[in-house]
């Protein structure tokens, strides 16, 4: 067994600092699962949804959205939708050669989405002439409880992660079909 | 490629002709111990048995986890409607219904089939039941949001506390915390090996697994894995470590000195992993199916369709019928 001590002692002193709002999870995860067909190469398709915090130029709900640290494992995305919610995401993964990136979010906001948690994947492939794209996720419901209230029961969760992923889905089709802005 | 498998799987073997536990293992084959490996589907509300694979059993709404008892019996959380329920897995009969106090998440049996160990996620404790009634035989706080709980042959019960970003200590003789024993961000899963000297812990927020020397209840070892770990499980010979990575897809595989030795595409959003002989199974939530992996190879050789939703796995240990 390799001993690590001194950077385990280095992070147990960085775990010592107070951190703020903790995600809850709650022990039942929903699936999200929407994909579009897009008449344009993958390449095309890449080009408008490859960078992670360029999701304003195409998702019909956002409002603007901000870069933080780059478009690789690591960087983030502050997304601010129209309904006024807004939706911390860090990149897990990002893949410039097969098309696809991964990403969760750090901080619930009930009032963007009610949901407490997810995690997402979005991959572009190729569909006959054109692309597939596919983008799915994992979430939480917004009250992780036992008994969640209506609108942040899992069925309040699955209707509005299927409708931001569907509606941001038409909007990329949209965007890439009509080279015209959302 | 070839060379380096091939150097690995006789890493194993070597491993496994000096290890105790692996020949022990052996032995109960040799004496008529089988194995059956279930998978539970929380979404499908079924346990389906995948090694030797049979038909799905439906055991009611939603559940979350899974532990296998000596008496061939799996017990199942089902976290949305208070109930810890009770499965013959041969018969695949639902014996009993235990209503639950709380949100059950994860279980563990003690040796002797006799008590339960449920923890109660929005209740931050840890609950023993009478497995013969159902009954509340004692209760100890421990930190938010209990996920994976594994019980050592001491008594020890091990209790990854999610939000709390520790592992709880439980002596179940007097159901007291001895200790806790700080980890990364969202520990989930826990995984003793055979010899009982290591726990693994995979912390789903931070992305890496944490080795605590049981003896001693600290923090021997730590690989950055990225990603999020969601399950862990130790092979038979104690050599490789198993862990999913949920967000990547993938099994990563590493060795005792928590060296990455392999990673292995899997199905989608894989969670629970379990070992049965030289074989590992990996419940592919996203995917509805279990992916079998050969461990001499490290490589995927079947994926098995399961219940809508599969997260926990469980090997039953049963006498073979003659």
């Amino acid at each position: 067994m390799r001993l690590v001590a001194p950077t385990v002692f280095l992070a147990l002193f960085a775990l010592a600092t107070p951190v703020t709002p903790v995600l809850a999870h709650g022990p039942t995860p929903q699936k999200v699962d929407q994909s579009v067909t897009i008449a344009a190469k993958p390449e095309a398709v890449w080009k408008v949804v490859g960078t992670f915090a360029a999701i304003d130029t195409w998702h019909p709900d956002v409002a603007r959205s901000e870069a933080v640290d780059g478009n690789a494992a690591g960087g983030r995305r502050k997304v601010t939708l129209k309904n006024g919610g807004t939706l911390d995401e860090g990149l897990d993964e990002m893949n410039d050669k097969t098309f696809t990136y991964s990403y969760r979010l750090s901080d619930a906001d009930l009032k963007a989405l009610p949901v407490s948690s997810y995690s997402a994947t979005l991959t572009v492939t190729p569909d006959g002439d054109g692309s597939k794209v596919e983008w799915l996720g994992r979430f939480y419901r917004g009250d992780t409880g036992n008994e969640p209230p209506e609108e942040l029961s899992d069925a309040a969760g699955k209707t509005a992660m299927n409708a931001y992923f569907g509606n941001g889905l038409k909007g990329l089709k949209a965007k890439v079909e009509g080279g015209k802005a959302k | 490629m070839i060379g380096r498998v091939a150097t690995l799987a006789l890493a194993a073997l070597l491993a496994g002709a000096v290890s105790g536990p692996a020949l022990a293992e052996k032995g109960s084959a040799e004496k008529g111990l089988a194995q059956t490996v279930y998978a539970v589907s929380q979404e499908g509300g079924t346990v389906t048995p995948v090694a030797p694979s049979g038909a799905a059993i439906p055991v009611g709404k939603g559940p979350a986890q899974v532990a296998a008892g000596p008496d061939g019996r799996l017990y199942l959380a089902h976290s949305d409607t208070h109930t810890v329920s009770v499965v013959d897995g041969p018969s695949g009969a639902v014996l009993a219904r235990l209503p639950f106090a709380g949100q059950p998440f994860g279980v563990a049996v003690a040796p002797d089939g006799r008590s339960l160990f449920v923890g109660d996620w929005s209740g931050a404790r840890v609950v023993r039941l009478s497995t013969a009634t159902g009954a509340v035989e004692g209760s100890v706080g421990v930190g938010r949001d209990p996920a994976g709980l594994v019980l050592d042959t001491r008594g020890l019960l091990y209790v990854a506390d999610r939000e709390s970003r520790q592992v709880s200590v439980v002596d179940t003789a007097t159901m007291t915390r001895i200790a806790t024993v700080p980890v990364g961000e969202g520990p989930f899963a826990l995984a003793l090996n055979p010899a009982q000297d290591r726990l693994y812990v995979a912390c789903v927020r931070s992305g890496d697994l944490h080795a605590i020397d049981t003896a001693t209840l600290t923090i021997v070892g730590r690989a950055a894995l990225g990603g999020m770990p969601y399950g862990v499980a130790v092979s038979g010979d104690g050599a490789r470590i198993l862990v999913t990575n949920q967000q990547a897809g993938t099994l990563v595989v590493l060795d005792a000195a928590l060296t990455p030795v392999a990673t292995i595409p899997v199905g989608r959003y894989p969670e629970g992993v379990a070992v049965s002989g030289d074989r590992a199974y990996v419940a592919n939530w996203f995917s509805d199916s279990v992916s079998v992996i050969d461990l001499p190879t490290l490589t995927e050789t079947a994926r098995l369709p399961v219940g809508e939703g599969p997260r926990g796995l469980a090997v039953l240990m049963s006498k073979e019928i003659p």
